[in-house]
C-alpha cells in the first residue's frame, strides 16, 4: 500500500481500492497472455527449426553425393545403384500384395459390411497391427515367411513383411478414400438397377481415385523409409547379380544399407571411414528427397487425377 | 434373366473375395500374437528362472562372454538391463516430448498465422514419416560427438562417451515428436469454435481460454497422443540402436555418467544380435519380441480407452 492512497478522504477507498484490485487482476491476465503467447511462439517456432535444420543438415552433408551421376549409376561399395534398384523392386512387390489386398478389404468395411462387430473387431485388429514394432514383426517374418514357409532370406520375404506392416495405414487410407465418395453416387447407382459391385467398380472407384491414389503413394513412402522389418526379412547384403527380377535372393535396400554402413557393418564394408560417412550422408539425403517428392506429389497427382477421372 | 443372374453371381463372389482381405488382417494380428507368444516361454522350459530373466542384468544368451574353466560357453539370461533401458530411454523421451508437442500443437491450432501453417504441414507429414535410420545417422553424427565433449568433464573424457542413453533420448525425442504434435494437433481441433467462444465471451484472455477451456477439453485427445508416442517409442529400434552401441549395462547406475556412456535397450539388442543366433539362445530372443509386443498392446489397448472416453472426436 502506498503512502498516497492511505492519505485519501476514506469514504472513496473501498471503490477505488476495488478498482486497483480490478485493474492488478487485469494487468496480471494480460501479462500471463503476453508471457504465453511468447512461449508458445518460442516452442512453435523451436520445433519448426529443428525440423528445417535436420532436413538442411541432411541435404548439405548429401550433396557432394547428390550431384555425382555415378552415385547413382555406380555398381561400386560406395555407389547406390544396387540398392536403388532393390528397394524400387521391393517396392512393386510390395504394393502388389498390399495394393489390391487392402483396397479389397476396404471395399469390404466401407461398402459391403454391416456396422457391429465384426467392422469393430477388424478395426481393432488393423489398431493393434499398427502398434506392433516394425522389428517385431521383422522376426514374425523371419519366422513365418522366412522358415516356414521356407522363404528363406529373400525379397519375397520382405515384401510379405512390409505387407503385414502397412495394411493398416493402408487400410485406413483407403477407407477414408471410400467413405468420402458421397452416398447419393451410390444410391443413384443401384437406383438403376445396377448390381453393387457393377456400382462400385463404375461409380464409386472412380470418385474415389485421388484419395486411393494419394493412399498408395503415402503407403510407398512408408516402405521405401522401413529398414527395421528388412534385417531379418531381406538381409543387409546384395549377392552379385543383385539386377534380375529373382524375388527369391535376399538383398539390401537404401535404408538398410544405411544402417549396415553406419552400424554393425562399419569398418567391414572394404570402404574408407570418410567413405562410409559420405555414402551414408548420399543415402539420407536421397531417402529425404525422395520423402519431399512423394509426400508433396501424393497429394498434387491425386487432385489432378480427381479431376481428368471425374470429368471424363 | 440370364445377365441379371450372372451380375449376381459375380456380385456374390467379389463380396466373398473382400470378405477373405478383410479377415486377412485379423488372420495377420493373431497369428503375429500367435507365433510370437508360441516361441516366448520356451526359454523358461529349459531351465531360466522367470524372475532372474526379468531382473539379471547379466545378458549373454550365447554364452561367449562368459566361458567356464573347460572353455564352454555359460549363457546368462538376465534381460534386466535390457528393460531398463528401454524403460529410461521412452519415459524420459516422451516426458521431453510433452512440453514441446503440446506447445506446438497449440500454437499450430490457436495462434500460428496462416503461412507459418502451410509451412509446418508438410514437414510435419514429412517427419512423421521419416526413416528411422536417417535420424540414427544424423544422431551418430552430430549429436554423439556433441555429448561427448558435452560430457567429457562428466566422464573423464571417454573416447566411447557421448553415446548410450542420452543420445538415445534425444534420438527418440525427433522420432516421436511429430507423431504426438500431429494427433494432438487432431485433438485440439476437434474441441468446437463454441468452446474457444464461449471462453472469451466470459472475457477470458486467450492464454485463459486455451489453458481452462480448450486444453481440457481436448485432454483425453492429448492423452491418446501421448500414449502413442510412449508405443512408437518402446518400439523404435534402428535409430536408438545407432547411438547406443552398448554390450552391457554400465556399473555406475545412480550417476549421471549413465546417460553418456554406450548402453543397452531391448531393440538395440535384438537387431544387432537376433539374426546370429540359433537355438535357445534365439528363444531369449523371442521372450524379448514377446516382452515388446505385450507392451505396445498394453499402450494401443489404453489409447483406445483413453480415445473411447473423449467428449469431442
Amino acid at each position: 500500500m502506498s503512502v498516497s492512497r492511505e492519505a485519501q478522504p476514506i469514504v472513496a477507498q473501498p471503490e477505488r481500492r476495488h478498482i486497483t484490485d480490478l485493474q492488478r487482476v487485469a494487468r496480471r491476465l494480460h501479462r500471463n497472455d503476453r508471457v504465453a503467447t511468447v512461449l508458445l511462439w518460442g516452442i512453435g517456432g523451436f520445433v519448426a527449426l529443428l525440423f528445417i535444420g535436420i532436413i538442411i543438415k541432411l541435404l548439405v552433408d548429401g550433396m557432394p553425393a547428390l550431384v555425382k551421376p555415378s552415385f547413382f549409376l555406380g555398381t561400386d561399395d560406395a555407389d547406390i545403384a544396387k540398392q536403388i534398384f532393390n528397394t524400387f523392386y521391393l517396392l512393386i512387390l510390395t504394393e502388389a500384395f498390399l495394393f489390391p489386398i487392402a483396397l479389397a478389404a476396404a471395399i469390404y468395411l466401407v461398402e459391403y459390411a454391416p456396422q457391429g462387430k465384426l467392422v469393430a473387431t477388424i478395426h481393432f485388429a488393423a489398431e493393434t497391427l499398427a502398434g506392433v514394432p516394425s522389428l517385431v514383426l521383422g522376426m514374425f517374418g523371419f519366422l513365418v515367411f522366412g522358415i516356414y514357409m521356407q522363404l528363406g532370406i529373400s525379397r519375397l520375404s520382405g515384401a510379405l513383411t512390409l505387407l503385414c506392416l502397412n495394411f493398416p495405414l493402408a487400410l485406413r487410407l483407403f477407407e477414408e478414400a471410400l467413405s468420402s465418395v458421397p452416398r447419393e453416387l451410390r444410391e443413384a447407382g443401384l437406383a438403376m438397377g445396377a448390381s453393387k459391385w457393377y456400382v462400385i467398380r463404375t461409380v464409386v472407384l472412380p470418385s474415389a481415385v485421388s484419395g486411393i491414389i494419394t493412399g498408395l503413394i503415402l503407403t510407398a513412402g512408408k516402405i521405401i523409409g522401413e529398414s527395421a522389418a528388412l534385417l531379418f526379412t531381406m538381409g543387409t547384403f546384395s549377392p552379385a547379380n543383385v539386377f534380375t527380377l529373382n524375388p527369391l535372393i535376399g538383398s539390401d535396400t537404401l535404408t538398410t544399407r544405411l544402417y549396415y554402413v553406419k552400424g554393425p557393418g562399419a569398418g567391414q564394408t572394404g570402404l574408407e571411414p570418410m567413405q562410409e560417412t559420405a555414402l551414408a550422408a548420399g543415402i539420407a539425403a536421397v531417402l529425404i528427397v525422395v520423402l519431399f517428392v512423394i509426400n508433396i506429389g501424393a497429394r498434387a497427382l491425386g487432385r489432378a487425377l480427381q479431376k481428368k477421372w471425374t470429368a471424363a | 434373366m440370364q445377365p441379371s443372374r450372372r451380375m449376381r453371381l459375380t456380385d456374390q463372389i467379389a463380396k466373398v473375395i473382400f470378405f477373405l482381405c478383410a479377415l486377412l488382417l485379423v488372420g495377420v494380428i493373431v497369428s503375429v500374437i500367435y507365433f510370437i507368444a508360441s516361441k516366448a516361454f520356451l526359454i523358461f522350459g529349459s531351465g531360466v528362472n522367470p524372475l532372474t530373466f526379468l531382473f539379471g542384468t547379466t545378458w549373454d544368451p550365447t554364452g561367449i562372454g562368459h566361458m567356464d574353466a573347460d572353455g564352454n560357453p555359460v549363457p546368462y539370461f538376465g534381460a534386466g538391463g535390457l528393460i531398463l533401458g528401454s524403460v529410461v530411454t521412452t519415459l524420459l523421451s516422451v516426458l521431453l516430448v510433452i512440453p514441446f508437442a503440446v506447445g506446438t500443437a497449440i500454437f499450430f491450432t490457436e495462434l500460428a498465422p496462416k503461412w507459418v501453417i502451410t509451412l509446418l504441414q508438410p514437414l510435419l507429414e514429412i517427419f512423421t514419416g521419416i526413416p528411422s535410420v536417417v535420424i540414427g545417422f544424423l544422431g551418430l553424427i552430430v549429436l554423439v560427438p556433441w555429448l561427448q565433449q558435452l560430457s567429457s568433464p562428466l566422464t573423464g573424457g571417454l573416447a566411447t562417451g557421448g553415446y548410450g542413453w542420452g543420445a538415445a533420448i534425444l534420438v527418440l525425442f525427433v522420432m516421436v515428436l511429430p507423431t504426438v504434435i500431429s494427433v494432438s494437433i487432431d485433438a485440439l481441433r476437434a474441441v468446437p469454435q463454441s468452446v474457444r467462444e464461449a471462453s472469451l465471451a466470459l472475457g477470458s484472455t486467450r492464454w485463459q481460454m486455451i489453458f481452462k477451456a480448450v486444453v481440457p477439453a481436448a485432454s483425453t485427445g492429448i492423452a491418446t497422443a501421448v500414449v502413442l508416442g510412449l508405443a512408437r517409442a518402446i518400439g523404435e529400434t534402428l535409430a536408438v540402436a545407432m547411438v547406443l552401441q552398448g554390450h552391457r549395462l554400465p556399473e555406475n547406475l545412480f550417476s549421471l555418467k549413465i546417460f553418456f556412456q554406450p548402453n543397452v535397450n531391448i531393440t538395440a539388442f535384438i537387431a544387432q544380435d537376433f539374426g546370429e543366433t540359433a537355438g535357445t539362445a534365439q528363444n531369449a530372443y523371442w521372450t524379448l519380441a514377446f516382452i515388446l509386443l505385450f507392451i505396445s498392446f498394453l499402450f494401443i489397448c489404453i489409447s483406445r480407452y483413453l480415445a473411447s472416453r473423449s467428449v469431442y472426436k
